[in-house]
């Protein structure tokens, strides 16, 4: 694979629930190119079809039909066990409820996926260390989820994403559960994946979140109605916000 | 009234709401109390069955027997039936010992001379056909049914074939197949059937070389007396034997001698059983008894009703199973107190005691298992109890550590194993059960057969009755034992579903997360399994009577690994059931 | 203010009342205060300034003017609309923009609600971009955080728009 092909591609994608009456559309007809080393974010009201279409990404969930690629690989014909040799390379995944295991430290919740990559323990627990001195935990390391903040969990949740080097990674309204501080902690490392040439994708609502991206696109009922760079253009109008334009 | 009403609403909507743990807790109690009253009343109604054939034979109340034949013992015999405390007497009559074929098989028989029109005394009833008349023979139920004879068949006796005219029931002798009171020349007998012919084909039978012995059948002026008539007459110059018709009730009882303690323990086996079961699944909604108990406290209700609420559920289920337990007693009763078909009468209900152990099982069931989450519930305040989610699993480092080292279904199903140590130990005992019934089924098997004699080459009414009831129990040990399995592996698949989402998310395959589901439970089993090996073959030392032989070494193991195979396959369907659930799907009905 | 009058002159000729009632009417509460001479040194100016011209002159009585846009004002509402500068804290001309571009149907509302997100955004990732990188403990932080936040109200403000015009535009075209 080289420079230009698209880590992420999407064709013509579309995921249907329900029957009858209850029948929605959650994510219709989209194509999405996601070149290596960029950030997009993905906004949209509520319903809208963006957590579908990152679960999709993700292989947590079968299209009804279209094309998704990863890293190369066609993924939306894939078996169960495939997907999950697929999400223990390739992919990380960051969640709103960040949904670390309650009863094992942080140490032992960011070295799981080295664990069931089939890493010696050894060498998960040095990477887990390593990533958590990354997120600025490493004093927390022996403690658990219920003694952390909710920015600290999150933090700890996005280490874990980190473990096995995945090629994207795919959060879903990572600063949800989060207050303004936390949120900034969170900003904060994102920009650092960024400035690494890490591959992002994210799905929030939150503008600050969104304004980190490169890239915005706009969803709306499972479609994309707007696809912007945001990257690059420099305004110089902040003077002017603050009344103090010359 | 208001408060009765509310109780009754809420116990029947949870019931509505969790029909499965209800069934659970209803067919294990039944099996257990059915077990446990059936074991405990057996003695009583084979006992009972006695005196209502007694009752409806004019059953004598002592029967003598005078293995040397001549005119001394007819002398003695019938200065006896002459004796003031006699009432009224049958006989003396013959006793003839002989072979008997029929229908391919072949028995000792004795064979009694009878009046074609019987006395006041010992007259036996006949429940097919007709009664002896010359040239036809009569034969006791008992024998005939072991023989599979019926009116009309052929029988050879000695040399001599007789027609079945019919078949009847007495009490003056012990049940097939110990109707020879004694041997013959008076020392102890094979195991015997009767049949009944004329006096002077009995004595024309006796023509050869077979043994005679002379019976007579006393009828007492005080029926409980037989003891004090015996000890009257002692050291007479002729030798007697004297069987009162208690002696012959107490013979009866040993048919059932053996069945008693597989039926006793196998209750209270089976009973615990049922707590283990049910218990987990009530640790398992033991969050929401809590909640509920945190909203009822937070509109006000005493503590005292929210106990009531909480406990009489299952009390409730629990006592109704009981009554549904006793019922299938009641019917299976006759068939096994009875099993050699020789006496008459219906089935008593159940005695005081049995009704107290079968009533406390039934309580034990249902307060073990409600306390410790009832009792949680109402220690809880009531603002933690309104925002509890589910208990925190305690984190244990040195666990964590060594499951890192293990392939991943056996990490996994070693961490799904410490979530729930108290679960994982009810299984362990689950198991233990179970094995404790297949090692007493085995080792009973194992022991010897005691065939009839050489005589005889009918099988052993006894064994045979006995092997077939210690199977029946094993198989319910067996059924629960499974159902239990069953339902803690779906729960804990179902507590564990977003853990395991998450798993899967970060990359275990459905496979590893299936094969760690069964992990999880086999874990436990194989300490249970073992340890049930050990305690069933102590309790079946302890329980049987006389030298016990032990079955062969690899039958045990090989009990073991096929309920280890056992339990992984059943553990293998609700786990890949679980395992094959949308990830996306439980992870934000979780976040929701 | 000015550029606000000449978009909604845009559409058609109007009087000078019509124009006042329009925009009272678009303002609400807001519009309460407003000088009823206003409108009409408003036109005055956009007059000289080569932008409207008075269709009918009748100096006797000011208010059966009738103005009209000149090909100079079309241009110059064309430009306004696109204009993505930001406002100071008041936020009339963005929304005077919008009733403008709807009733004249010179541009689409959503389409600029969208562009003026883009720019927003933009602003937004600068100013996050220098707060994040601004030693920690400075001075400069606090001040970038406000704007940060404010920006974050504005775009979310924007969304209403957005939800608002789409919901009119989804019923005009089931009518």
């Amino acid at each position: 694979m080289n420079e230009s092909t698209p880590l992420v591609r999407v064709r013509g994608l579309v995921k249907e629930h329900g029957d009858g009456e209850s029948w929605v559309r959650a994510v219709d007809d989209v194509d999405l190119e996601v070149p290596q080393g960029q950030t997009v974010a993905v906004m949209g009201p509520s319903g809208c079809g963006k957590s579908t279409l990152l679960h999709l990404l993700g292989g947590l969930e079968r299209p009804t039909s279209g094309e998704i690629w990863v890293a190369g690989r066609r993924t939306d014909g894939l078996s169960e066990r495939a997907l999950a040799r697929l999400r223990r390379r390739s992919i990380g995944f960051v969640f709103q409820a960040f949904h670390l295991v309650d009863e094992l430290t942080a140490a032992e919740n960011v070295e799981l996926p080295a664990l069931l990559a089939g890493r010696s323990p050894r060498a998960a627990r040095r990477r887990a260390d390593v990533l958590l001195e990354q997120v600025e935990l490493a004093d927390r390391a022996r403690h658990l989820p219920s003694e952390l903040s909710g920015g600290q969990r999150q933090r700890v949740a996005i280490a874990r994403a980190l473990a096995n080097e995945p090629q994207v990674v795919l959060a879903d309204e990572p600063t949800g559960n989060l207050d303004s501080a936390a949120t900034l902690d969170v900003l904060r490392i994102f920009a650092d994946l960024r400035a690494t040439g890490q591959t992002l994708v994210v799905v929030t609502h939150d503008e600050r979140v969104a304004a980190t991206a490169d890239r915005l696109i706009s969803m709306r009922d499972g479609m994309f109605v707007d696809d912007t760079q945001l990257a690059g253009t420099g305004t110089g109008r902040l003077g002017g916000l603050v009344g103090l334009e010359g | 009234m208001g408060r009765v009403v509310l109780v009754v609403r809420l116990v029947l909507a949870d019931v509505r709401r969790h029909k499965t743990h209800a069934a659970m807790l209803v067919l294990a109690v039944t099996a257990a109390t059915a077990t446990l009253a059936l074991g405990l009343s057996l003695y009583n109604a084979s006992q009972s069955l006695y005196v209502q054939t007694r009752a409806a034979t004019a059953g004598p109340d002592l029967v003598l027997l005078a293995p040397d034949t001549g005119p001394a013992s007819t002398a003695a015999l019938k200065t006896l039936a002459n004796d003031p405390d006699v009432v009224d007497h049958n006989g003396p009559y013959d006793i003839v010992y002989g072979t008997l074929t029929a229908r391919g098989y072949s028995s000792s028989v004795v064979v009694h001379g009878a009046s074609p029109t019987p006395g006041a005394v010992d007259r036996p009833l006949v429940t097919a056909g007709t009664w002896v008349r010359r040239g036809g023979a009569v034969i006791e139920r008992g024998f005939a049914t072991a023989l599979g004879v019926k009116v009309g068949d052929r029988v050879v006796v000695s040399g001599h074939t007789y027609p079945v005219v019919g078949i009847a029931v007495t009490a003056a002798t012990s049940i097939y197949p110990w109707s020879a009171g004694i041997g013959p020349l008076g020392g102890p007998s094979d195991y015997t059937g009767l049949l009944w012919l004329t006096a002077p084909e009995a004595r024309a039978l006796a023509g050869r070389d077979l043994t005679i012995t002379t019976a007579l059948d006393l009828k007492l002026r005080d029926p409980d007396a037989t003891e004090a008539f015996r000890l009257a007459h002692r050291g007479l110059s002729v030798r007697l034997n004297l069987h009162s018709w208690q002696f012959i009730a107490v013979q009866d009882g040993h048919i059932v001698q053996n069945t008693q303690p597989m039926l006793v323990v196998g209750g209270w086996l089976l009973g615990f059983l049922a707590v283990t079961g049910v218990a987990a699944l009530a640790a398992g909604r033991a969050t929401e008894q809590t909640r509920r108990a945190g909203l009822l406290k937070a509109v006000g209700a005493t503590p005292g009703l929210i106990g009531v609420v909480l406990l009489t559920e299952y009390l409730v289920l629990s006592l109704l199973a009981e009554a549904a337990g006793l019922v299938v007693a009641r019917l299976v009763e006759p068939a096994i107190a009875n099993p050699t078909d020789s006496r008459i009468g219906h089935v008593v209900g159940p005695a005081g005691l049995t009704l107290a152990a079968t009533t406390a099982l039934a309580l034990a069931a249902a307060l073990l298992t409600t306390l410790p989450p009832t009792v949680r519930a109402l220690r809880t305040a009531t603002v933690a109890a309104l925002t509890s989610t589910a208990q925190y699993s305690r984190h244990r480092p040195w666990l964590t550590s060594l499951s890192s080292l293990l392939p991943t279904p056996l990490l996994l199903g070693l961490r799904l194993t410490a979530r729930r140590p108290g679960r994982a130990v009810l299984h362990s005992c689950s198991t233990a059960v179970t094995l404790t019934g297949l090692t007493a089924l085995l080792t009973f098997y194992a022991q010897p057969v005691r065939g009839y004699g050489i005589a005889s080459s009918l099988p052993n009414g006894r064994d045979v009755v006995d092997r077939r009831l210690l199977l029946a129990v094993t198989v319910l040990l067996v059924v629960l034992a499974l159902v239990n399995t069953i339902a803690m592996t779906w729960m804990t698949a179902m507590e564990a579903r977003t853990s395991l989402a998450i798993t899967r998310a970060l990359g275990a395959t459905p496979g590893q997360v299936s094969a760690g589901l069964s992990f999880a439970q086999l874990l436990p089993a194989v300490p249970g399994a073992v340890a049930g090996v050990y305690v069933g073959v102590v309790l079946f030392a302890f329980t049987s009577r006389g030298p016990m032989s032990m079955p062969p070494r690899w039958w045990l193991v090989a009990a073991v690994l096929a309920t280890l195979l056992a339990t992984a396959a059943l553990t293998a369907l609700p786990a890949r059931l679980a395992a094959r659930r949308s990830v996306a799907h439980t992870l934000s009905a979780e976040a929701a | 203010m000015q550029d606000a009058v000449l978009a909604m002159l845009a559409k058609e000729p109007s009087h000078g009342y019509e124009l006042r009632a329009r925009l009272r009417r678009s303002l609400g509460p807001f519009g309460e205060p407003m000088n009823p001479g206003q409108i009409y040194v408003t036109l005055a100016r956009l007059e000289k300034a080569g932008l409207v011209v008075c269709e009918r002159s009748d100096a006797e009585k000011p208010d059966r003017k009738v103005y009209a846009v000149t090909p100079a004002g079309q241009e110059r509402v064309a430009a306004w609309l696109t204009e993505v500068g930001w406002p100071k804290p008041d936020l009339v001309e963005f929304h005077l923009k919008l009733v403008a571009a709807a009733a004249s149907r010179l541009a689409d509302p959503v389409e600029l609600v969208a562009a003026q997100r883009r720019e927003l955004l933009r602003t937004l990732r600068e100013a996050q971009q220098s707060a994040l990188s601004e030693p920690p403990g400075s001075p400069a932080t606090a001040l970038l955080e406000g704007v940060v936040l404010r920006l974050q109200a504005d775009l979310r403000w924007l969304d209403a728009c957005e939800r608002g015009y789409c919901r009119r535009r989804d019923e005009s075209e089931d009518a």
